[in-house]
């Protein structure tokens, strides 16, 4: 594994003020992330997690601090700017899939592919997510896993450098939880892909390759794994 | 229940957008209800009142000249209830300017009030039928005063039997025939300033027109049950004798005609109009409640949970479409009873009735009331039902991603394979909604529906007023002479300096029999190379005059049921000489718009008569400059009884077409309105579902702009094809229109210019980019950071 910083955020702070209450969902927080990695962020509820991966996906702006993507700063990038960088380098997983439900599977991750310039190919990302055979199909008539496979689909044919998921088992049964887990890693393998996975879930850590523990809106460790576990062989 | 209309209450604020849009349509439903009802309610009970008050006539019978004392057996004819004779004719007014004006002298024997056809006094005092100092005193209506800046006590210079009288206005007055006034039908509209109603006493009109013991017409009330028929017959075998009988009914009474058309364009529009927009406003309301219903499953399933019944739930919900309906009603209310009072002030200027008209109608207020609450509730109930069959225990369970169902398009393989993938899913979100698309279709179809009408009336009067001044007619002024002289003596006219074409014309009153029936008709004598007047075919094209056989009228053909090629048997009824007869073959039918005239050769008019070469009258056209100069050498020729200038007639019809101005801009405007709510409730439905789904393409890299250009794609496909169907459909209105009110004495062809059709159009593309425009600005405020959330 090469050791460059893909994206570097220097005290990064979020703030929401919301009348008399001002929330600090991120308080000076400082990370490295290293290409081709997979990196998992671990917290409680309400320690920032969320907000923290929308900072790195570009979908928020930090109130203070500095961010840095290879030799780019982002810090003062307009919203335009952020919607180009998360057109060509980023790939969003939610918990709750998000797909366009008047879409079929196919459309859906063809809606993507026809944003960037060298999109991998429809068929052979929904081949690779084990769905060649749904593509007809409308998310109403897909389970849970299989409409998370498609938006992994979705976000993996635009080949983004980063991948980011947030809590993408959180709605799943084990199995089908442990299958998505496969899916991302084998993205991070045979494509290269950087792989941020959110979630409270602390057995998942162990398929990392470093683990952020995050308390309160800071990060409180960083833990480097040296043997990390494929996905099927955790549990939970 | 306290929670629950806070509830409520909040609802509402969410969608404040979409509340006080439906509450607008309701609005202008309901304004243009009590607007149109209370003037069709006003203006028919005051015609009613006045008909009633002043014994308005059922039936005229005119003659040259008949003693009164044949009015004893005409009143004991069985089925007469009243019966008045008088004297009523046309002279020629003397004006400073040299002007020409005519009035319409109408006799009344003393008591007035026992007159069938009496009239009110409406300004000054009756006149006497001795005043003070001699001469004649007369009572003129208000409008030929006021148009002539006459004021009472002033005199007006006529001339009867060629002799000149001063005679003095005591009063103005009115009467249930007077309440559209015009010489004849073929005058578009009333003009005040060159004609006018005289109403003297019985005594001195027998006197003007020595006819002392005797009169023209007889005018007759039926008693209730009558047997019409036979009762005509009868008065009609007393008074033959005395020459050139006609008669008719009190619908072929110009001014009541008039009001009747009016009234009958009311009645249309005042149950059309307001059903057009209250029921779109049901139908959005239907929609919107029916999506309320869908997305708060789990909140109701709750509220179930709780304890809540069925009733409670489906009050809640239906207290949205009723409170809707009631905000609607009252800014309705207000704005329907000062649009009223607007609508009786125009019919007030247009018909001459007495009786204020105007003033609130309570009973149309609380109907309006009842039938907004009516809709509100209807709406709210039936799209609650869905309510009933929610159970709270499947409710909890999170709902399964939005159903697609597939396109018709997709049918269409080749094209489908050709659309990129956001005309994709636009195409499928419309199909997933079939209802919604159908009523937002019919709704945008309606408004430029709506458009269409708003704007057909310009085009109608500009095209009646091109067919009329242009086309039909070319001429400057007609001349009418006092009695028929040789066509060579409009060699003297034709010397005076400007006049380009002078065309003699015989004006012959006829009567038409066919099978048993007959008609009254003006039979228009004229040479077949005349150039100034001719008929018209039913597309406006014009007709040559045939030099043998005649073109008769559109009204005495559907009258008789004549077709070309029919011969009909014709008596003449000139005034003066006695009746001829001659049996005519039918060449062609005349559309002439105004009035109703037949055409035929000035040489086979003459034989009828046994006459040759005479004329009555004659069309001029002259050098503009010299119009004025001729207009006045014209004025002191004898013989000439009226000048009738067109430059006149289209000016006071052009004043007349600017108080329309105001209708037709509030009707262009509450149908931009109405297609406004529905593309803005439509597109704001569409987003609010979708919020999740655009925020998500946010985040994989759409940027906003083109997150709007998907909303866009959804409207288009519905927006194009539904401005498309609204402009035949906006003919159609007209047409239907047209046909409830049937004109018997006008002939109005629907005319929609393309001009229009484009204006319309570009009002619907107008609707459409604002209410998408209003409705997508909450693309900005779409937050990508909540779908990392739990679905709300
Ligand atoms: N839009 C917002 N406005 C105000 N406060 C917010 C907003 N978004 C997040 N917060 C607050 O910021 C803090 C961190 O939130 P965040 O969503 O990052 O937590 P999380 O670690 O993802 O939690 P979870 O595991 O529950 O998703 C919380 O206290 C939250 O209430
Ligand atoms: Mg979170």
């Amino acid at each position: 594994m090469d050791t460059e910083v893909l994206m570097k955020l220097n005290k990064v702070s979020k703030t929401y003020i919301m009348g008399e209450v001002t929330v600090e969902a991120l308080k000076e927080t400082s990370l490295d992330i290293y290409s081709g990695e997979l990196l998992v962020i671990l917290g409680p509820s309400g320690s920032g997690k969320s907000t923290l991966l929308n900072i790195i996906g570009g979908m928020d702006k930090p109130s203070s601090g500095d961010i840095i993507y290879r030799d780019r700063s982002l810090t003062k990038a307009s919203d335009r700017d952020l919607t180009l960088f998360r057109r060509n380098e980023i790939g969003f997983v939610f918990q709750f899939y998000n797909l366009i439900s008047d879409l079929t599977a196919g459309e859906n991750v063809e809606l993507a592919a026809g944003l960037v310039e060298n999109p991998l190919t429809s068929q052979d990302v929904l081949a690779q997510v084990g769905l060649a055979d749904r593509v007809d199909h409308f998310p109403s008539q897909l389970s849970g896993g299989e409409q998370q496979r498609i938006s992994i689909a979705r976000a993996m044919v635009k080949n983004p450098t980063l991948l980011l998921c947030d809590e993408p088992t959180g709605a799943l049964d084990y199995q089908t939880g442990i299958t998505i887990l496969e899916l991302l890693k084998k993205a991070q393998q045979s494509m290269g892909s950087t792989i941020i996975i959110v979630t409270h879930n602390t057995a998942i850590g162990a398929i990392a390759d470093r683990l952020v523990r995050m308390r309160s809106g800071s990060i409180a460790e960083v833990i480097v794994n040296e043997a990390p576990v494929p996905p099927e062989r955790i549990e939970w | 229940m306290k929670v629950l209309n806070r509830r409520l209450w909040h609802t509402i604020r969410g969608s404040l957008g979409q509340f006080l849009g439906m509450a607008i349509i309701i609005t202008v439903g309901i304004s243009l209800y009590i607007g149109i009802t209370t003037a069709f309610f006003n203006l028919s009970q005051s015609q009613e009142v006045f008909y009633q008050d002043n014994n308005f006539a059922d039936y005229y019978f005119y003659v040259v000249r008949a003693p009164e004392s044949i009015m004893k057996q005409v009143e004991s004819v069985p089925g007469v209830a009243l019966a008045s004779a008088r004297i009523q004719k046309d002279v020629p007014v003397l004006k400073e300017e040299d002007e020409r004006a005519s009035v319409r002298i109408t006799s009344y024997a003393l008591p007035i009030e026992n007159q069938v056809n009496s009239i009110q006094l409406l300004d000054g005092r009756l006149f006497s039928e001795n005043p003070v100092g001699g001469g004649i005193e007369v009572m003129v209506n208000q409008g030929y005063l006021d148009a002539n800046f006459l004021s009472l006590g002033d005199k007006i210079d006529i001339v009867a039997e060629n002799k000149k009288y001063s005679v003095k206005v005591a009063g103005t007055a009115t009467g249930p025939e007077f309440t559209y006034i015009m010489k004849d039908a073929s005058n578009m509209m009333p003009d005040n300033e060159t004609f006018g109603i005289m109403m003297v006493p019985l005594k001195q009109a027998q006197q003007l027109f020595n006819l002392s013991g005797q009169f023209n017409q007889v005018l007759v009330q039926f008693t209730p049950g009558a047997d019409v028929d036979a009762t005509v017959k009868s008065i009609e075998d007393l008074l033959s004798p005395y020459g050139n009988l006609s008669s008719f009914p009190r619908k072929d009474q110009l001014s009541h005609a008039a009001l009747e058309g009016e009234l009958a364009g009311l009645d249309a529009m005042s149950s059309f109009l307001p059903l057009v927009f209250l029921s779109i406003a049901a139908a959005i309301q239907f929609v919107i409640l029916r999506r309320m219903i869908k997305t708060q499953r789990t909140q109701i399933g709750i509220m179930k949970a709780l304890g809540f019944d069925n009733w409670q739930i489906v009050y809640h919900f239906s207290s949205y479409a009723i409170l809707v309906c009631a905000f609607g009603a009252l800014a309705g209310i207000l704005a329907g009873v000062s649009m009223a009072s607007y609508f009786s002030d125009m019919y007030a200027m247009f018909f001459n009735l007495p009786q204020a008209i105007g003033g609130v109608n309570y009973q149309v207020i609380i109907n309006s009331l009842l039938l907004s609450l009516g809709v509100g509730a209807l709406a709210g109930f039936s799209a609650s039902r869905p309510v009933l069959s929610i159970s709270p225990a499947e409710s909890m369970r999170p709902s399964p991603p939005g159903r697609s169902s597939r396109s018709l398009l997709e049918y269409w393989t080749w094209l489908w394979s050709k659309l990129s993938s956001s005309w994709k899913m636009a195409f499928r979100t419309i199909s997933r909604n079939r209802f919604r698309l159908v009523i937002s279709i019919f709704g945008m179809v309606s408004a430029v529906a709506l458009l269409i009408l708003s704007m057909f009336t310009n085009d109608a009067v500009d095209y009646l007023m091109d067919q009329h001044f242009n086309k039909e007619s070319s001429y400057d002024y007609m001349l009418t002479f006092n009695q028929p002289v040789k066509e060579s003596e409009l060699l003297s006219i034709s010397r005076l300096e400007g006049v380009n074409i002078i065309e003699g014309l015989f004006y012959l009153p006829i009567r038409v029999h066919h099978q048993g029936q007959t008609s009254e008709d003006v039979l228009v004598g004229i040479n077949p190379s005349n150039t100034l007047k001719k008929p018209t075919r039913e597309n406006g094209s014009l007709i040559p005059i045939p030099s043998e056989g005649m073109i008769i009228s559109r009204r005495t053909a559907n009258r008789l049921g004549l077709q070309v090629g029919d011969t009909v048997h014709l008596e003449t009824l000139m005034g003066l000489g006695p009746a001829r007869y001659a049996d005519v073959k039918i060449t062609a039918v005349n559309h002439q718009l105004f009035g109703n005239e037949s055409f035929i050769s000035l040489p086979q008019a003459n034989q009828i008569l046994q006459e040759s070469q005479l004329i009555t009258g004659a069309l001029m056209k002259v050098n503009s400059r010299q119009a004025k100069i001729i207009e006045s050498q014209l004025s002191d020729m004898t013989g000439i009884t009226s000048i009738v200038s067109r430059q006149k007639e289209r000016d006071n019809i052009m004043s007349m077409m600017d108080s329309m101005i105001y209708m037709v801009s509030t009707m262009i405007m509450f149908s931009v309105i109405l297609g406004f709510v529905i593309i803005y409730n439509s597109v704001i439905m569409s987003f609010n579902e979708r919020k999740r789904e655009l925020a998500s393409l946010l985040t994989i890299g759409f940027t906003r702009r083109e997150v709007a250009g998907i909303m866009w794609r959804e409207t288009i496909p519905q927006a194009v094809p539904a401005i498309l169907l609204g402009l035949p459909a906006g003919k159609m209105l007209a047409d239907l229109y047209f046909k409830s009110i049937d004109f018997d004495m006008w002939y109005m062809p629907v005319v929609i210019y393309p001009s229009s059709y484009a204006l319309a159009a570009l009002g619907g593309v107008v609707f459409v980019v604002l209410g998408q425009w209003a409705a997508s600005r909450g693309i900005k405020k779409l937050n990508i950071i909540e779908l990392s959330k739990n679905i709300d």
